[in-house]
């Protein structure tokens, strides 16, 4: 990571349960939330990486945990997968194209109409 | 991982519907880059969003995704083999155009020969060799005959590497080399059929070339031969450009499994291939100027000049089977030039010629001499190899005579103790392991090799005392039981060729240093002082087992017949510790000389804030001190050994004139053996070139502050020679 090592100056809540509401915007905290979710990143060459969210910066670099790399075998679509474990992986923000978590429907509302306020 | 869904709807949603990855049960995939996005605008400068779990060094080591040098997996051309094949990135034929099928293919077979260097060289075989996408499906070639034999005479040919140097393990610098996951490699029966049809491919070719060589008249009779290509007057040159391309391949091939033979059995065999291949590369590399002509404006340019006729060849890609590296992250590799590859395989094919032309002397000396010498021209990994194998078979010397009788040989002892009791006894065989290890690790490269000669030192001094204790637990102290006098005899004279066994391990670990460049100029005194301290008493053990063997060789002849001649023998020193002698006093003669010159200010002392001369020291000898090679040496006695040298107590030690006189009074020794005349010789030149130096230093030295003193290995590899010049 690019990020100096300095201490984030918020402090983060322990739980999801958000008791203790940080001085943060509204939309850091509902991202906060989002840690440790099963997330799924797609980048520019067409490969998809799933892991668990682990840590993202400002500039929008992220880290997963755990990651699984999944690349289509065709450029022409469908195609079967093939998948290799990764560990931790550092994905920079200018390759990422498109970014997902698990969730179930009602979370899904609610995200989508958080992100259009 | 969840298991796949079948409800497509829940889990397509998300990704542009090509992908199947599947989310949870009774969940979806949510789009939160809209989410992210505004959150990073809301995050301070430097502010990261993480869980109480976050640990920045751990973050740190995490891979990074598009990142060349760490992400083995970038999509580069193609997604997989599977669709290069298909968007005819390897097409069979190559060309309908059946000249340019065959130029195309010559191409292939010249750039995989770089490749193949490239591998030996230390490159991990999937982004070398197997960047070829013709080697990775072979069933796809197998209606070009020509394409599909010298595939496959390349897959057996790697494997037969492959396993010789995965059996020597001389590989570890080299780790990349051994890697071959997922790759197909030769194996089995098939390895037979290859050569089969290299041969009937060799054979068409070679009446192709008959067929158009021969006149109009002669030409009716052998009509029915098709020719190889379309255009005649390209067809004996292109005939000759493959017929050595592929007798290469098949003589490469029966070399290496001549070699391969237990007890060195074909080695004569392999000396007749090996004559061959050279020929033969020889052949390819005057192909090259017709090649270059013919193809001349048909291609695109090859910027690496991995092949002969300058063209690129098709059907290689090396990303495409990048990952099969992992876990290593990638490594760029550069691909050997055409003419540097047929340089190394000329190299390499000169280094086994040595391996193969060994007589294979019964004697542990002669062996450990031999690999000496062959290390001296700096093989590379698979001929060190293939010499390792031949050394150790199956636990036995040349896999001939077994460990113990290689011992008792060395040791100086009779035949007869070959078969004694005394072999079982555990340290004698852990003694028997040492010898084995001592030899592989001889054929390792340099830097390797002198590492694990430093730790091995402490294993042989262990086993010595391990040794002596058995034997006096045996025969109590000084004592010698009449009845087991040959148990008594082969326990002392092992005992004593351990040590000197030992003492020349450290000397060999002493000498590798000049060759890995491990010492400064400033250093150089006290190494050529424990060199000389290592000397001392190699060759006091030397003298000691040749004065005992030959009194035991005197008793077995007065037994016989009386002799006269032997008299008097056992107070000459023998010609082996005279040689010993003259390095000693070099070595002496160095070390007191750079002590004289550290001294009296000529050459200064590094000032540096680090290391103090004792950190030095011990840094330099800490494996020989933790061995106590030799007893009671220490820096302490080091420096009461130089502080006093001076230039006028040097003159009157005559360090370099004694080992120039003792050099040339015992070359008459060795008339018959040039490694050792040559060693004298150069010993010699040595002593005489310091001998000079030093007088002049002597003389003006003291009144003369602009005299500056260098040395330099032009005579040694590794004792100075001094030069002396006025500033």
């Amino acid at each position: 990571m690019e990020q100096p090592a300095e201490q984030s100056p918020v402090p983060i809540p322990a739980t999801d349960s958000g008791e203790f509401r940080p001085a943060g915007s509204d939309r850091v905290n509902r991202t906060r939330k989002l840690l440790f979710r099963r997330m799924l990143v797609g980048i520019k060459d067409g490969r998809f990486f799933l892991g668990s969210f682990y840590c993202m910066d400002k500039q929008g670099n992220i880290i997963l945990q755990d990651s699984m790399e999944y690349r289509s075998t065709r450029r022409s679509s469908p195609s079967p997968m093939e998948q290799r474990c990764l560990g931790l992986i550092l994905i920079p923000s200018s390759c990422r194209t498109s970014c997902h978590v698990d969730c179930s429907v009602e979370e899904q509302l609610s995200l989508l109409s958080l992100s259009e306020k | 991982m969840a298991e796949m869904r079948t409800d497509e709807a829940a889990f397509g949603v998300a990704i542009s519907g090509r992908t199947s990855i599947p989310s949870g049960e009774n969940s979806v995939w949510a789009d939160v880059s809209p989410l992210l996005e505004a959150a990073c605008e809301d995050l301070q400068e430097g502010e990261l969003i993480h869980g109480d779990n976050f640990n920045l060094f751990a973050a740190m080591s995490a891979l990074e995704i598009m990142d060349p040098k760490m992400d083995s997996g970038i999509v580069c051309t193609y997604y997989s083999l599977e669709e290069a094949i298909e968007n005819g990135a390897a097409p069979v034929p190559i060309s309908v155009d059946k000249t340019t099928d065959i130029r195309c293919t010559i191409d292939i077979m010249d750039h995989l020969l770089a490749c193949e260097a490239t591998w030996h060289k230390g490159h991990s075989l999937a982004q070398t060799v197997y960047s070829c996408l013709y080697l990775l499906r072979p069933e796809r070639t197998l209606s070009h005959a020509l394409l599909h034999a010298y595939c496959k005479v390349i897959h057996v040919t790697c494997k037969a590497v492959l396993s010789v140097v995965s059996d020597a393990r001389t590989h570890e610098e080299e780790d990349l080399f051994t890697m071959a996951y997922g790759l197909p490699l030769g194996g089995g029966d098939r390895d037979e059929r290859c050569l089969s049809m290299l041969n009937a491919v060799e054979e068409t070719i070679s009446r192709q070339l008959r067929a158009c060589k021969a006149s109009s008249s002669k030409r009716r009779l052998l009509e029915d031969i098709e020719p190889l290509q379309s255009n005649p007057d390209l067809e004996e040159g292109y005939c000759r450009a493959l017929l050595c391309r592929l007798r290469f391949r098949k003589h490469f091939y029966h070399l290496l499994m001549s070699m391969k033979r237990p007890q060195g059995r074909g080695l004569e065999l392999a000396r007749k291939h090996i004559a061959s291949c050279i020929l033969e590369l020889d052949g390819c590399l005057k192909s090259s100027e017709f090649l270059r002509a013919s193809a001349h404006g048909m291609c695109e340019k090859n910027i690496q000049d991995t092949t002969a006729s300058g063209c690129q060849a098709i059907g290689f890609d090396a990303s495409l089977n990048c990952r099969l590296s992992a876990p290593t992250p990638p490594r760029s590799i550069k691909i050997l030039s055409w003419v540097k590859a047929i340089e190394y395989f000329l190299k390499l094919l000169r280094d086994l010629d040595i391996v193969c032309s060994y007589s294979l002397v019964p004697s542990l000396e002669a062996a450990l001499h031999f690999v000496i010498k062959f290390q001296k021209s700096q093989p590379d990994l698979v001929a060190r190899s293939h010499l390792q194998l031949l050394l150790v078979q199956d636990g036995k010397l040349y896999g001939q005579i077994p460990i113990f009788a290689v011992i008792t040989g060395a040791a100086g002892l009779p035949e007869v103790t070959n078969d004694h009791d005394i072999q079982k006894n555990e340290f004698v065989v852990q003694l028997g392991q040492l010898v084995i290890n001592l030899l592989k690790i001889l054929c390792t490269n340099a830097a390797w090799q002198r590492r694990k000669l430093g730790k091995m030192l402490q294993d042989w001094r262990v086993t010595y005392v391990q040794l002596e204790l058995a034997f006096k637990n045996e025969f109590g102290e000084g004592s010698k039981p009449s009845n087991n006098e040959l148990r008594f005899k082969i326990f002392q004279q092992i005992l004593m060729w351990v040590e000197e066994q030992t003492y020349w391990i450290a000397s060999r670990f002493l000498i590798l240093g000049f060759e890995l460049e491990l010492y400064s100029v400033h250093d150089y005194y006290m190494v050529y002082w424990y060199i000389y301290a290592i000397l001392i008493k190699l060759a006091e053990k030397t003298h000691l087992r040749i004065v005992m063997n030959n009194s035991t060789a005197k008793k077995k002849a007065k037994k016989k017949r009386d002799s006269f001649k032997d008299a008097g023998r056992d107070y000459q020193i023998s010609a082996a510790v005279l040689f010993l002698q003259s390095q000693i006093y070099l070595a002496e003669g160095l070390s007191m000389m750079f002590a004289a010159l550290r001294n009296e200010h000529i050459i200064l002392a590094p000032q540096g804030p680090f290391n103090t001369e004792h950190e030095i020291f011990i840094q330099q000898f800490e494996l020989l001190q933790k061995a106590c090679l030799p007893d009671h040496v220490s820096y302490m006695s080091f420096k009461e050994s130089t502080k006093l040298v001076n230039f006028s107590t040097l003159a009157m030690c005559d360090y370099f004139k004694e080992a120039q006189r003792i050099a040339k009074d015992v070359k008459s020794s060795f008339a018959n053996d040039p490694d050792k005349m040559a060693e004298l010789r150069r010993v010699e030149q040595v002593a005489e070139h310091n001998n000079i130096a030093l007088n002049v230093i002597c003389r003006v030295g003291a009144i003369d502050p602009s005299l500056k003193v260098t040395f330099e290995f032009s005579h040694h590899p590794f004792f100075a020679t001094a030069i002396v010049k006025r500033s």
